[in-house]
């Protein structure tokens, strides 16, 4: 399989400067901008987003069109960018936003211009230093250019982008929590009902909350219209998706490619198969929340349906690859302390159970098992996550305490033997 | 009824009002759901996912927060399926694998809504082997709170009390995830005047109140429902004992007046009803000696001087009595012969008010329903605490605020309007025209206005707040509260036939009028800014009779102190709040000695002066109290006492206020008001207030202290014989050259405002100097 390159062209075709606007411009950078707010209207900008069907590349994958289309009518609305990049294994937004800000700025200005937006923020991730500094100045140097500002390219439009900074916190990805950080309180998600960022999001007015690479993808929609997006890829995963692999293979890295191959073939060709010639285990197919694959099911297609109707999900794609020799214990309880560590503690079973099954785990891996941990395990797992089906069912506010159970699930339903073979046989109880 | 929506629970039909919450539906038709964070007057947060209930959705059967999820018709709910039993087990179980379960010394067990639904829907044992997590226990939080993180259970009660009731945020959530902890900023300790009121929310037995901490059980506790009478708001309380002693108060949530919450001062200032500083038997001074004596004998001395009087007797009655003690002291008044000029309120700031037929009193509620409020008056935080929360509630929900200078700079914060230095002078005059202030004209120009008026400070003139009052009245929709906060004394307005205060008394009471003055748990040479006038006054009269708790300045100089028992808890009666609502006073424990109540004692003296025609019971003086009320349903005991109008009655008769209408002048721009926490003996016999009103202060602007090349944080206030060093605070709200006195701070009334003060830096550490 080939690579298909659109969001990443312009970086890897000017590898020196990729971040600076006099190459954007050279690469026709904001002509597609340019175009739309002197000769289309905002109608027809949402039916190309429509028509390409893209959904959204932050994890859920909702219709981006449609999410548009749900902005609630008010004077006051915003856009805000999600690059709160934190999902372990995922670094696609980092280079799209260190090597290519202005397609993102361009993304934003057509955005803002189809849903009659005039404050914009984008949200980083407090470690991703380098990124926000060429973020800044990109926004800076759009400013002078009069890409922003007042009046856009002579037009009626009038727009403003503020970049913000996280403070290292995971949970501030939850978009809801995000809007929180932003406006200066604790990075606690809102509760939905009623906070519904289209409805009631930042400072409770209307807000689109949308991925890094979603407005990414938004000047080569409009450029090349959504008619041929929804060429690529295949039906429900339309176009190309960054995927972000690591683990145990040989060529680790940020790979655009058209959803619809198989995850096997992916590892194959682009990723150079298996470290040393060995076997997969197990893996990761979106990130740490997604529960994971057998490496005997490596042939299920990266689209966001395939992945789901096999009760795991494509999330922010990043695909993490365990081999024969991992031992499985301690990579679930190095993802169930990952969220232990980043729970907000705003609601119960998340403070209180990620952290609960964070120490069992420990136990167990260190050779202090109880054989009533595995049912204690999965009942904990059920008091976060009732049914422990797929998409999880939650008694938390927001999906952070369920992702770290899916590690847990994955483990005891297809590992459990690796999972008792680790606790000493005589215990006493 | 007909707009209701109609829910299923459990298989149930219920009706509920729309857009109520879930978890409030329910509980409105007997179905209770377990919860910790969701309070009825506190947003929701949905935090604790307690209260999780199944509700049918198109996507099925999903588990939603009840406290969060409002009502819609057809609602298919579920709050007993096993998911919702498996939800709520599990979530017990997390909230206590890190409780301390220290239970056994807890002061919430017994009380505790963790205990409680433990047991009603809690796993039973424990699964969890591992360490708990562990904090530092107790920390003090401020100077009568203190907070044990390891019980918490991150309810957010608390949090969310500071927050949105009190509008003072000093306590907040700190860390995340399992690390999270509820703990004050650095170095700014939990001092809120509403602090106790998160002690009495919390669902665990994290905040604790050192009045309280180790001294009973729950199961031990007798309680009663009564008023209190710190100030004219008349909150409902709970009052709690145990063997005999006072340990507790508790809101109690009347929707009418203060919503189940109270300021700290009505809710720890009781200590001093357990103080061995009581008097417990009578005290007849002889020749300068104090010597207890019988009731019997100062029956029969007062008698004998009541019989062989040549002038009047004169009464200076403190606003802390009940409704039937005021009748008895009117009736007994009128028995011996007195015009109706012989009864005095021990108030400073008292003023014929806004009281006729013509005017709309206000009630409390009122507050919520208008468009506007108006206030100018003393700050209310210091003087009226509950009412200043009314307030901002009000403003939360859109009322539009407007307050007039120099006095209520927290409600001057979240206003409107802010009438400050340009419009309001620092004598307190309105010194534009007022119908051209446009700024106040579009909030109140045919609207619905309630106003808060009373004088600002005791130099205020009548006729400035009658401008004010005029015009809102001319122009708006108006309906009034009368501001004074003196504890019963709107029951003193009603039930005395003529009301005079300090200044009244000070400039017309002397020897020549007065053979023997009864001076009623009052103490005007301690705290009335007339001290030094009503000292010579009652050292030059021939008798005087303290019935008092204590001796304090004023008692101390009387000829017979008669102990008498506490409105607080040691006697029956009623008392009447600011918007004229009457309700219960109650007796839980008993009075210290040979204390008894004022009107037994008036009731005692009738008999052995053979008056006839006297009330012989309290119910006598309950139901004569109320005689005049223009409505029908009264608030006798028998009303009172029916379970509908356990939050009391309003019914009204036309005050009697006889003030004059001579001004308080000055010499400077002086400001002399209350601050919540004072030094009065009740205070200064109450370990928790004692802490928190001890300090002596002074407020200005900068520039007003720079004036006075004030740099060592410290000044001497200077005047005649006195010298008092005192620290200064800059409070920026206030106007070039204004000054503020807190006149209820220890000997600062002693100063007279009207004369010369001298203001002098000072680098010296000495706290206190009086001469």
């Amino acid at each position: 399989m080939k690579e298909t390159i659109l969001l990443t062209k312009h970086m890897r075709e000017n590898p020196e400067d990729s971040h600076l606007i006099e190459s954007y411009e050279k690469s026709n950078g904001y002509t597609t901008a340019k175009k739309t707010l002197l000769g289309s209207s905002p109608e027809k900008v949402l039916e190309e987003i429509k028509a390409s069907n893209i959904r959204g590349r932050g994890g859920a994958g909702f219709p981006t069109g449609v999410k548009w289309g749900f902005l609630a009518e008010n004077e006051e609305r915003y856009l805000v960018i999600n690059a709160d990049e934190s999902e372990p294994g995922t670094f696609k937004d980092r280079i799209l936003l260190e090597r290519d800000p202005h397609q993102l700025i361009e993304g934003i200005i057509i955005t803002c211009f189809a849903a009659n937006i005039k404050n914009a923020f984008i949200y980083i991730r407090g470690e991703y230093a380098k990124p926000a500094r060429r973020v800044q100045s990109a926004v800076e140097q759009a400013y002078q250019n009069g890409y922003l500002g007042k009046n856009i390219f002579g037009s009626e439009m009038d727009l403003d982008l503020v970049v913000h900074l996280g403070a290292g916190a995971y949970i501030c990805g939850e978009e809801t929590a995000l809007l929180n950080s932003l406006e200066g309180r604790r990075g606690e998600p809102r509760l939905k009902p009623p906070y519904f960022p289209a409805v009631k999001g930042l400072y409770m007015k209307p807000t689109l909350v949308n991925n890094v690479e979603t407005i990414s993808s938004v000047p080569w929609i409009i450029e090349n219209t959504g008619e041929e997006y929804n060429k690529l890829g295949v039906e429900g995963s339309t176009g190309t998706r960054i995927f972000s692999l690591s683990g145990h293979v040989n060529v680790p890295g940020n790979y655009e490619i058209e959803m619809g191959s198989t995850f096997g073939d992916f590892v194959e060709t682009l990723g150079g198969g298996i470290r040393n010639n060995k076997k997969v285990k197990a893996y990761i197919p979106g990130g740490a929340s997604a529960p994971w694959f057998r490496g005997d099911q490596l042939n299920i297609k990266m689209t966001i349906d395939d992945v789901a109707n096999n009760n795991s999900m494509l999330g922010s794609g990043a695909v993490v690859m365990m081999d024969q020799d991992t031992n499985l214990v301690n990579a679930a309880k190095s993802i169930v302390s990952f969220f232990a560590h980043e729970s907000c503690g705003q609601c119960t079973p998340c403070r209180e159970g990620t952290t609960w099954l964070e120490m069992i785990l420990d136990r167990v891996a260190s050779g202090r098992g109880r054989t009533s941990d595995l049912e204690l395990l999965l009942d904990i797992c059920d008091n976060i996550s009732p049914g422990l089906s797929w998409p999880p069912k939650m008694t938390t506010i927001c999906p952070l305490g369920p992702s770290a159970v899916s590690p847990i699930t994955s483990l005891m339903k297809d590992f459990r033997e690796e999972v008792e073979s680790m606790i000493p046989t005589k215990v006493l109880l | 009824m007909s707009d209701n929506v109609k829910i299923n629970v459990n298989g149930l039909q219920i009706e509920s009002e729309p857009n109520k919450l879930l978890i409030e539906a329910c509980e409105d038709s007997g179905i209770h759901i377990p919860r910790f964070c969701w309070h009825k007057r506190l947003d929701p947060v949905g935090m604790c996912r307690m209260c999780l209930v199944e509700v049918e959705t198109p996507r099925g059967k999903m588990l939603v927060p009840s406290c969060t999820t409002e009502v819609s018709d057809e609602m298919v709910v579920d709050t007993e399926s096993e998911i919702v039993k498996k939800a709520q087990e599990g979530v017990l179980e997390f909230l206590l694998i890190n409780h301390p379960l220290d239970c056994p010394i807890c002061d919430k067990a017994g009380e505790c809504p963790l205990q409680d639904q433990t047991m009603a829907y809690g796993p039973g044992e424990s699964r969890f082997v591992e360490e708990k997590r562990h904090f530092e226990k107790p920390i003090p939080i401020s100077e009568i709170i203190l907070l044990d993180r390891e019980r918490c259970i991150l309810c957010a009660r608390c949090t969310r009390f500071s927050d949105e009731i009190s509008g003072d945020p000093l306590i907040e959530f700190i860390q995340r995830g399992n690390k999270t902890e509820v703990n004050t900023f650095p170095n700014e300790p939990f001092k809120s005047y509403f602090s106790g009121n998160t002690v009495q929310i919390c669902p665990v037995g994290a905040l604790t109140s050192t009045s309280y901490r180790f001294k009973a059980r729950p199961w031990d506790l007798k309680s009663t429902r009564s008023t209190c009478n710190g100030c004219s708001m008349g909150c409902s309380i709970e009052l709690n004992s145990s063997q005999n002693k006072m340990l507790r108060i508790l809101g109690v949530d009347n929707e009418h007046t203060n919503q189940g919450w109270l300021c700290d001062r009505g809710r720890y200032n009781f200590e001093y009803l357990n103080s061995d500083q009581r008097i417990k038997a009578p005290l007849k001074k002889t020749e300068g000696n104090r010597e207890e004596t019988t009731l019997q004998d100062v029956y029969s001395d007062l008698s004998k001087i009541i019989e062989d009087r040549s002038n009047k007797i004169t009464f200076l009655l403190g606003s802390n009595l009940t409704n039937e003690e005021f009748t008895s002291f009117n009736e007994f008044s009128n028995k011996l012969g007195n015009n109706d000029n012989s009864i005095y309120l021990n108030e400073d700031i008292l003023f014929k008010g806004f009281f006729d037929e013509n005017i709309e009193n206000a009630k409390i509620e009122d507050l919520n329903k208008s468009d506007a409020i108006i206030i100018w008056a003393e700050d209310l935080k210091e003087t009226l605490p509950v009412l200043y929360l009314r307030v901002r509630q009000a403003v939360k929900n859109g009322v539009k605020l407007v307050v007039f200078g120099h006095t209520n700079s927290t409600l001057a914060d979240i206003s409107d309007v802010y009438f400050g230095g340009e419009t309001v002078s620092n004598n307190f005059e309105i010194v534009k025209d007022i119908s051209k202030l446009k700024e106040i004209k579009e909030h109140i120009k045919d609207k619905n206005v309630t106003a808060i008026l009373g004088k600002a400070s005791p130099n205020q003139s009548d006729q400035s707040l009658e401008k004010l009052f005029s015009y809102l009245k001319d122009n708006s929709n108006l309906k009034l509260l009368n501001a004074f906060n003196g504890g019963n004394s709107f029951g003193a307005f009603q039930t005395l036939g003529s009301v005079k205060g300090n200044r009244e008394f000070s400039s017309e009471i002397s020897k020549e009028t007065t053979d023997l003055l009864f001076v009623v748990g009052a103490d005007p040479v301690g705290k009335s800014i007339f001290s030094s006038n009503i000292k010579n006054i009652i050292d030059e009269i021939p008798t005087v009779v303290a019935l008092d708790l204590f001796i304090h300045e004023t008692s101390e100089l009387a000829d017979y102190i008669v102990p008498t028992s506490s409105t607080l808890g040691e006697k029956e009666g009623t008392f009447t709040n600011i918007e004229f609502r009457t309700s219960r006073i109650d007796k839980l424990i008993p009075s210290p000695g040979q204390a008894l109540s004022d009107w037994e004692f008036i009731s005692g003296l009738s008999n052995f002066c053979k008056f006839e025609g006297m009330s012989e019971s309290l119910k006598d003086l309950n139901n004569k109290s109320f005689d005049s009320f223009a409505l029908d349903t009264k608030p006798t005991f028998d009303n009172l006492d029916k379970p509908r109008n356990l939050d009391g009655i309003i019914n009204t008769s036309v005050p009697n206020i006889n003030t004059t209408d001579e001004s308080i002048e000055f010499s400077d721009s002086f400001y002399v008001g209350k601050k919540l926490y004072g030094d009065k003996v009740t205070e200064r016999h109450s370990k928790s207030i004692s802490l928190l009103g001890s300090s002596q202060f002074i407020e200005g602007s900068e520039s007003t202290f720079e004036k006075y090349k004030l740099n060592s944080g410290k000044c001497i206030l200077v005047q005649e014989n006195i010298e008092i060093t005192v620290s200064y605070k800059i409070n920026p709200s206030l106007p070039d050259s204004l000054i503020f006195f807190p006149k209820n701070r220890r000997n600062m009334n002693k100063l007279d405002f009207s004369k010369n003060i001298q203001i002098l830096p000072s680098h010296s550490m000495e706290v206190l100097n009086v001469n």
